[in-house]
C-alpha cells in the first residue's frame, strides 16, 4: 500500500532471476540439476506451510500426504482413466486443495488449538501413507509407481523441469506478495497475533483459515504431482512424514517464518545441509531433529529476519507482512517485534 | 479365544505405553512424541546388557531404568524451556522439540544400533490353561503389566508425593500455593513414564522382538489410546488401552495390518471429531 509497488514487487523479481540463473552455473550436471530441482520442490511445500502455519496457525503435519494425495492422483488418473496430464493436475490439485480445506474447516469449526490440528493431520497422514501401502491393485503398495510416460515428460527434461518447478515458486511468491500487500495482509496479520481479537474487529477468521489453508493445500497438491512426473517414480516413502513434513519444517524455521523469501532461503539452505549429511545414511534422520531441536531453541526467527536486521533498514521492504505496511496500520503498534 | 486373551494382554501393552504420555501430558502439559523412543532406548539397553551376558533380569532392569533416566535427562535439559512457558505457547514449543528429538533419537538407534534387537524367549513357548493352548509370552507380560500397574497404583495412592501429583493434575497453581513442589513432581512423573515405557518395551521382546526403528510406531499407538481415552483419570485411559488391544488383536487376525493401523487411527481422528473434549483437553 505505502510501499511503492516496484518495491513490492523487486524482492520477487530478484529471486526469480538469482534462481533462474542457477542452471548455467550447474546444468551440465544431471545430478545437481536434480538438487536445485528439488530445492525448489521443498521451497514450494515451505511457502505453503508458510502460510498454514506461520500466518495462520494451523500446524499442518499432512503436508507429504497431500502431496501425495496430488501425485498419486495425477499419475492413477493418466494411467487408468487415460485423461489428459495437464486435466489430471488440475484435478489432482483440486483434490488436494478440497482435502487441506476441509481438514481447516472441521478444525476451526471444532476449536482446535495448534495440538489438535498437529494430532489430527499427523493422523491422517499416516492414514493416507497406510491406504497407498494397502491398496496395491491402485498403487503397487510399496514399490511405487513408475511415472515415466504418465505425465508431461519433466523426467526425460531436466532442464524443462526446473523452470516449470521455477516458475510455480515465483508464481506462489507473487500471491503471497500481493495478498500481504492487501488489506488481507493486514487481516491475515491480525490473525495470526490474537485470534480473538480479530474476530471481534470483525475479521471472519474461519474465512481466512479455510481460504488460506485451502489455498496452501492447493499449491502442495500441484507440487506433489509435479514431483511425481520429474521424478519418475513415486512410492508412499517418498511422500513419507520424514521426507516431507519435517524437511519443510526445519525449512522454514531454518529461513524464517512469516517472511517472503524465508521458504525460499531455507530451502537452500536446507538442500545444502541435506546434502553435507547425505552420505552417513541414516544420520540424516538425525541431523534433521537436532536441527529442528536447536532451530526452535536457539533461532526461532530465522535467517532471513536476521539478515534483514543486520543489513539495516533499507532491505526491510524485503519482507512480506512486513514493518513498514504493517507498522503504519497498527494502532497499538509492538506487532512488528513479533514472535 | 486366543484372541480374545492376545487382545488382552495387547491391551495392557498399550496401556503402559499411553499412561506415561497421558501423566506428562496431564502434569506437564507436554505432549511427549519422543515417548516411544524412550522406550526403544530401554529396550535396546537390555538387548546390548544380555548381549553382554548379564543376567536376564538385571538386563530387563537395567533397561528399565535406563528409558527412565532418558525421560528425565529429556525434562531436565531440552523441555525446561518449555516448562517456562504457559497453555498453547508451552504445548507447541514441546511439541517442536520432542518431535525434533524422536528424530534425533531415531537417527542415532537406526545408524548406530541397525541390528541390535531385544527378543526375549522363555523357556517353555506355550502351556495349556483350562483347556486352551496359551503362549507364555501372553502370560509374562500380562504378569509384567498388572505387577507393573499395581506399583504405580500403590504410588499415586499411597505416597505423599504420589498424592501431590494426583493433585498437580488436577490444578496445577493451586497445588503450588499449597506447597507441592510442582517442578520435582513433573520430574519424577516423567522418569515414571519412562519407566513404564520401558517396561512395554520389555514386553514387546517377549511377544516378538524390538528393533530400533520402532520408536514412530510405539509414539504413535500411545498417543491413538490418549486420544481415544478421552477422560480425566487413568481408569479411562487404561479401558481405551484394553479395548484397543481388543480391536487391534481382532483386526489384525481377521483383516491384516494395514487396515488395523487404518481402522485405528480413524478411530482416533473420530474421536478428536466427536469429543474433543476427551482427555487431551485437560490442559485448558
Amino acid at each position: 500500500m505505502s510501499v511503492p509497488w516496484t518495491r513490492q514487487v523487486a524482492p520477487v523479481v530478484a529471486v526469480a532471476a538469482v534462481l533462474a540463473a542457477v542452471p548455467l552455473v550447474v546444468g551440465d550436471s544431471p545430478y545437481q540439476m536434480r538438487i536445485a530441482t528439488l530445492m525448489l520442490v521443498l521451497a514450494c511445500y515451505a511457502v505453503a506451510f508458510n502460510l498454514l502455519f506461520g500466518h495462520t496457525n494451523q500446524l499442518f503435519l499432512c503436508v507429504g500426504a497431500l502431496a501425495s494425495l496430488g501425485g498419486y492422483l495425477s499419475v492413477i488418473l493418466v494411467r487408468d482413466l487415460k485423461l489428459a496430464s495437464p486435466a489430471a493436475l488440475g484435478l489432482a490439485t483440486v483434490a488436494a486443495a478440497a482435502t487441506g480445506g476441509f481438514l481447516s474447516y472441521v478444525s476451526v469449526r471444532r476449536g482446535f488449538g495448534v495440538l489438535f490440528v498437529g494430532i489430527v493431520t499427523l493422523a491422517v497422514s499416516l492414514i493416507v501413507h497406510n491406504l497407498l501401502l494397502g491398496l496395491r491393485d491402485l498403487t503397487n503398495g510399496e514399490t511405487g509407481i513408475v511415472t515415466r510416460g504418465l505425465g508431461m515428460g519433466l523426467g526425460d527434461h531436466p532442464l524443462r523441469a526446473y523452470y516449470v518447478l521455477l516458475a510455480v515458486v515465483v508464481a506462489s511468491l507473487a500471491a503471497y506478495r500481493w495478498l500481504f500487500g492487501s488489506r488481507h495482509g493486514a487481516a491475515l496479520h491480525a490473525l495470526s497475533e490474537d485470534e480473538v481479537s480479530a474476530e471481534l474487529s470483525g475479521i471472519d477468521v474461519t474465512r481466512y483459515k479455510v481460504a488460506c489453508a485451502t489455498g496452501a493445500s492447493a499449491l502442495v497438491g500441484l507440487v506433489g504431482a509435479l514431483y511425481a512426473d520429474l521424478n519418475g517414480f513415486i512410492s508412499p516413502s517418498v511422500y513419507a512424514v520424514g521426507h516431507v513434513d519435517i524437511p519443510v519444517l526445519v525449512a522454514l524455521l531454518l529461513g524464517g517464518m512469516r517472511t517472503l523469501l524465508g521458504p525460499v532461503v531455507g530451502a537452500a539452505l536446507f538442500s545444502v545441509v541435506d546434502e553435507l549429511v547425505r552420505p552417513f545414511g541414516q544420520l540424516t534422520v538425525l541431523a534433521y531433529g537436532v536441527l529442528l531441536v536447536a532451530l526452535f531453541l536457539l533461532f526461532r526467527q530465522g535467517v532471513v529476519p536476521v539478515v534483514q536486521s543486520a543489513l539495516g533498514r533499507r532491505v526491510s521492504a524485503l519482507r512480506a507482512p512486513s514493518s513498514r505496511t504493517a507498522a503504519k496500520e497498527e494502532v497499538a503498534g509492538g506487532t512488528e517485534a513479533g514472535r | 479365544m486366543g484372541v480374545v486373551l492376545d487382545g488382552l494382554v495387547l491391551g495392557l501393552q498399550l496401556a503402559l505405553l499411553s499412561v506415561g504420555v497421558v501423566f506428562v501430558y496431564g502434569l506437564g502439559g507436554v505432549l511427549n512424541l519422543a515417548h516411544g523412543q524412550v522406550a526403544v532406548a530401554g529396550g535396546l539397553v537390555a538387548a546390548l546388557l544380555l548381549q553382554a551376558k548379564v543376567n536376564p533380569v538385571l538386563s530387563g532392569l537395567g533397561g528399565v531404568l535406563a528409558a527412565g533416566l532418558v525421560a528425565l535427562l529429556l525434562d531436565r535439559t531440552l523441555l525446561q524451556p518449555a516448562y517456562r512457558r504457559r497453555g498453547e505457547e508451552r504445548l507447541l514449543l514441546a511439541l517442536i522439540l520432542t518431535l525434533g528429538t524422536s528424530f534425533a533419537l531415531d537417527g542415532f538407534f537406526t545408524f548406530r544400533y541397525p541390528n541390535v534387537a531385544l527378543s526375549l524367549r522363555l523357556p517353555a513357548p506355550s502351556v495349556e490353561v483350562a483347556g486352551i493352548t496359551v503362549r507364555t509370552a501372553s502370560l509374562a507380560v500380562g504378569a509384567l503389566s498388572l505387577v507393573t500397574f499395581g506399583l504405580l497404583l500403590v504410588f499415586l495412592k499411597g505416597t505423599r508425593l504420589g498424592k501431590a501429583i494426583r493433585c498437580i493434575i488436577q490444578n496445577e497453581a493451586g497445588a503450588w500455593l499449597c506447597g507441592v513442589d510442582v517442578d520435582r513432581a513433573r520430574t519424577v512423573t516423567l522418569f515414571l513414564s519412562g519407566v513404564l515405557a520401558g517396561v512395554a518395551a520389555l514386553g514387546q521382546g517377549f511377544f516378538s522382538y524390538l528393533g530400533p526403528d520402532m520408536g514412530p510406531e510405539f509414539t504413535i499407538l500411545a498417543l491413538i489410546v490418549a486420544v481415544v481415552g478421552g477422560v480425566r483419570s487413568l481408569t479411562g485411559t487404561f479401558l481405551a488401552s484394553l479395548l484397543l488391544g481388543m480391536v487391534n488383536a481382532a483386526l489384525s487376525y481377521w483383516v491384516g495390518t494395514y487396515l488395523t493401523w487404518i481402522a485405528l487411527l480413524a478411530v482416533a481422528v473420530a474421536t478428536l471429531l466427536v469429543r474433543p473434549e476427551g482427555l487431551l483437553a485437560y490442559w485448558p
